[in-house]
């Protein structure tokens, strides 16, 4: 992240220093500005899951989910941390029913997999998230329809096939390159 | 299908109901964290979006996309694909502007925006999904998965145009 912030931002800002010096402010102030309009956005999904998220673990139905993960768990991700198990399993769920929460958990289950150093599993979950594995792609549908289509639900069998496509084969692409490299220090 | 979020909501509560815990306390103690969360990736979202702005606005976007053009509708990516797919990785809601834009330009039936669809609903923004998953740990070694990242979705992409020809 840091070589291609600095990377873009150095290159961007001596292309604006020849041809347009004045917008380079404004240009930094409205990156700011938008920052805060979607962190807004953002906290109201936050609000809403996390809300309802913390009644059902103070229920234990998180804890009980986690349980029956964690053979999956175990396996996929290496890890035997219940409560991680538990934050993978919400992040995959809300992911595919697109509820918009999954990311609080996400980073919950990757600062917890930082503790025993998994970094293994903190890339693996990366890469399925952000190679997106959601259900129904109703941001989508919705902007069709409102551009008058006529079968604006027609590209859900399209939509779901490629994000499977894109997510299998990050998995393998990963996988594959974990153990190239395992190889090779040996 | 809208019917299983209430659903969700009212069994959680019923649930903790039945083993006694307090609804009210527990809700706010989820926003409580809510709130940390979100003033946590404050930082990432005011840096990616300040990169962001300068890309697009010093025509470094612009010079990409002409040079990729011609390899990508060699691959059977339509053209006005090229900067919705060079977006989206960075920014969600500047795709979302794009897509817009195509839906309109072409028609919301056309294949380029049926294409276009289809490559925003199977993707993700690679580089902020990054910057937020891994705030709190400085200095992590990210190149490999987040390349992988972008190859995986540039093959459904590849992939997304030649099924929407057929489907």
């Amino acid at each position: 992240m840091n070589a291609i912030f600095t990377a873009i931002f150095i290159l961007s800002a001596a292309i604006l220093a020849f041809t347009a010096p004045q917008n380079f402010l404004t240009v930094l102030l409205n990156g700011a500005k938008e920052s805060l309009t979607v962190a807004v956005t953002l906290f109201c999904i936050y609000a809403v899951w996390m809300g309802i998220a913390a009644v059902a673990e103070k229920c234990g139905i998180t804890s009980k989910a986690a349980k029956l993960l964690k053979p999956f768990c175990s396996r996929f991700f290496k890890t035997q941390n219940g409560e991680v198990c538990g934050a993978i399993a919400m992040n995959l769920t809300c992911n595919l029913l697109g509820v918009g929460a999954s990311t609080p958990y996400a980073v919950k289950a990757i600062n917890g997999l930082a503790k025993e150093n998994n970094s293994y599993a903190q890339n693996l979950l990366f890469v399925i998230n952000a190679t997106g594995i959601q259900l129904i792609p109703s941001t989508v549908i919705a902007l069709r329809t409102q551009a008058g289509s006529t079968s604006s639900a027609d590209i859900f069998l399209p939509c779901l096939i490629c994000s499977v496509i894109a997510t299998a084969v990050a998995v393998v692409l990963f996988v594959s390159s974990e153990k190239l490299f395992a190889e090779r220090r040996k | 299908m809208a019917i299983v979020i209430p659903v969700i909501f009212i069994a959680v509560m019923a649930a903790a109901i039945i083993k006694k815990v307090n609804v009210y306390n527990a809700f706010t103690e989820g926003v409580k964290s809510a709130v940390s969360f979100t003033l946590s990736l404050l930082p990432c979202l005011a840096a990616v979006f300040m990169m962001c702005g300068l890309f697009e606005a010093s025509g470094l976007s612009g010079l990409l996309i002409k040079v990729l053009s011609p390899v990508f509708e060699f691959l059977g990516i339509p053209e006005g694909l090229t900067k919705l797919l060079l977006i989206k990785p960075f920014s969600g809601s500047g795709s979302l502007a794009y897509l817009t834009e195509i839906i309109e330009d072409y028609g919301a039936d056309s294949y380029t925006a049926r294409c276009a669809c289809v490559c925003y609903g199977s993707s993700e923004t690679v580089f902020y999904i990054s910057a937020v998953y891994f705030a709190s740990q400085k200095g992590k070694k990210l190149a490999r998965p987040i390349i992988i990242a972008l190859v995986s979705a540039f093959i459904a992409a590849i992939a997304a145009c030649a099924l929407c020809r057929v489907m």
